[in-house]
């Protein structure tokens, strides 16, 4: 495969918008998609993460805004050619009447195709509906239409495959064995879901979508760095603080929260948020000598059980920070809560967010 | 009361003894009916799946005007169609009028609009995303549509059969532009009529038997149809 093929973007939206009437769905969404990724569309419901697949699929028109196939802008090509190269799961799954293999045979037989029953057999063992043919479609349960589904579309060997929460309606037995079965494809897969552990599980590359797409990264990048507080509580950081930024003399910055200051090594002027990972910060009695910029005295109001791991409640100034601790040292140290204690983190575990 | 009875004993008969003019007189009205109904179907399924696959403006008082014309009467129909296939009628050339293809022209028409609303309702019983996955699996409008068709296939039969039984029940097209002539275009509510009046109890009451089984018949179908 050429370089130039590898860098290619099977998918681009540029300036998508959509609306229902005076429901704006999608706003100004940008977002590409690399030969042969696996992205996962995460956001909320109602977050317009369906319509933006119906969108690629081109079952839907957007009110604004372009699509490249390719590179090619999809109005000069035929909606129909577009979409034999693609193929979408429904979130609902909806299925034809008649057996399992009727269905699979629908999207060949539209192209004038008939694949030879091996190629049925292959596609349900790929799957895991092997044994399934002559099945009815109406008798399968939900993990096993998701799954047919997934077959109905893979006989036809498209470039792209579409999933619209493809798992979201299944028991846990199902979910993994669908989750195996996407992670196996060894093509371009756009998938959504409003799991996050989902996204991150299987997606090479995550885009936050709220109408328009707020982030795009790895999972890591997502979690560990949210670009803004949105994405940063959609995805459960913890201690989000706000407040107004200055960068001091030594070129780090300096945030004014509710009552604390706090220093962080990432650069930032005017209203900012940061979070700080609740495993970054330690607890002592007293203030120490130590290498972290921010030190802390505040008072522990909560402490709360969460198996291994205790979950410390500790107010600082007008800020509340979430810290962990496991059961033992939080057991040696004594504390309980009101205890009066001293909170430090490094300026480089200061996560800078818009 | 004595009569009645009389009739019914030798309605039996007739049928028992499988009377020629009995079996004429039925095998043609089937034959009628049947061919008006293909014949309308042909034309109200297409239509109800092209009115069904598009939004267009118009598209409810379409659908209330052929809703008004499932009971149109019978007779109207006839006048309408005798109209047209009478000698000095735009049809007229072709022969029509007192033939069995003029009665099938007459009820074809009378039944059209039943077909077309009941194939409509099953077609829009069809879900939505069964469209939208068809089209993303590939299919052209047109194949859209036939699958649209092929899954509401036993309410669409429903809407057939319903067709038929307007048809084969009906006397007002079938005197008005068959005339009743004997062993070319007498069907069995025409003959019962004619029959009745009379005074000839047992071949209307055999009659009468014959056309309460046809619609039995067509009932228990239309429920089969109705519970898939």
């Amino acid at each position: 495969m050429n370089a130039w093929v590898i860098l290619m973007n099977v998918i681009e939206l540029s300036g998508i918008g959509k609306s229902y009437g005076d429901l704006k769905v999608l706003e100004d969404v940008n977002l590409k998609v690399r030969e042969g990724e696996t992205l996962g569309i995460i956001g909320p419901t109602g977050a317009g993460k369906s319509t933006l697949l119906r969108i690629m699929d081109l079952l839907e028109r957007p009110d604004a805004g372009e699509i490249l196939f390719h590179g090619e802008n999809v109005d000069n090509l035929k909606p129909l050619e577009v979409r034999r190269r693609m193929g979408m799961v429904f979130q609902n799954t909806p299925v034809f009447r008649g057996t399992v293999t009727g269905s699979i045979l629908y999207g060949p037989g539209v192209r004038g195709e008939r694949p030879n029953e091996s190629e049925v057999k292959e596609v349900l063992e790929l799957v895991g509906l092997e044994g399934y043919e002559y099945r009815k479609t109406h008798e399968l349960s939900g993990g096993e239409r998701q799954r047919l589904a997934l077959a109905q579309v893979l006989i036809n060997r498209p470039e792209v495959v579409l999933l619209d929460e493809a798992t979201s309606s299944l028991d846990p037995i199902s979910r993994s064995r669908m989750e195996e079965v996407i992670s196996g494809l060894d093509v371009t897969v756009i998938f959504t879901t409003h799991d996050l552990l989902q996204g991150q599980k299987l997606a090479d590359r995550i885009a936050i979508l709220n109408h328009s797409i707020l982030q795009t990264g790895s999972p890591r990048e997502i979690f560990t760095k949210p670009a803004s507080r949105f994405v940063a509580e959609f995805v459960g950081a913890r201690n989000i603080l706000s407040g107004r930024a200055s960068i001091t003399g030594d070129g780090i910055s300096i945030i004014n929260c509710d009552g604390i200051n706090i220093y962080s090594s990432e650069k930032a002027r005017g209203d900012v948020s940061a979070t700080i990972r609740p495993e970054d910060i330690t607890v002592s009695w007293q203030r120490t000598d130590s290498s972290a910029l921010n030190q802390l005295r505040g008072r522990v109001v909560a402490v709360r059980d969460s198996g291994s791991l205790q979950q410390l409640e500790v107010r600082c100034g007008g800020e509340t920070l979430t810290v962990h601790m496991t059961r033992k040292s939080l057991h040696d140290m004594g504390i309980t809560t009101g205890s009066s204690v001293w909170i430090e983190f490094k300026a480089s575990a200061v996560h800078i967010i818009r | 009361m004595n009569e009645i009875i009389a009739g019914f004993i030798r309605a039996l008969d007739l049928m028992a003894s499988l009377d020629p003019e009995l079996i004429d007189i039925t095998l043609r009205t089937l034959m009628i009916s049947l061919s008006s109904t293909i014949m309308a179907a042909l034309v109200a399924v297409p239509a109800a799946a092209a009115i069904d696959s598009r939004e267009f403006r118009g598209k409810r008082f379409i659908m209330n005007i052929i809703q008004t014309l499932y009971s149109i009467p019978t007779v109207l129909v006839g006048l309408f169609v005798f109209l047209l296939i009478s000698r000095s009628g735009p049809l007229g050339s072709f022969n029509l009028l007192f033939t069995p293809a003029g009665m099938i022209l007459g009820q074809s028409i009378l039944i059209l609009p039943l077909v077309t609303g009941f194939s409509l309702t099953a077609l829009r019983g069809v879900k939505p995303e069964l469209r939208d996955l068809a089209r993303s699996l590939g299919a052209t409008e047109y194949q859209v549509m036939m699958k649209v068709i092929a899954e509401a296939r036993y309410a669409v039969m429903a809407a057939i059969i319903l067709g038929f039984g307007r048809a084969i029940s009906e006397v007002g097209v079938a005197i008005m532009l068959g005339g009743n002539i004997r062993g070319f275009t007498r069907v069995i509510t025409t003959a019962i009529s004619l029959e009745t009046s009379k005074g000839n109890l047992e071949l209307s009451i055999a009659l009468g038997i014959i056309l309460l089984l046809i619609s039995l018949m067509v009932n228990t179908a239309l429920n089969h149809f109705q519970e898939k």
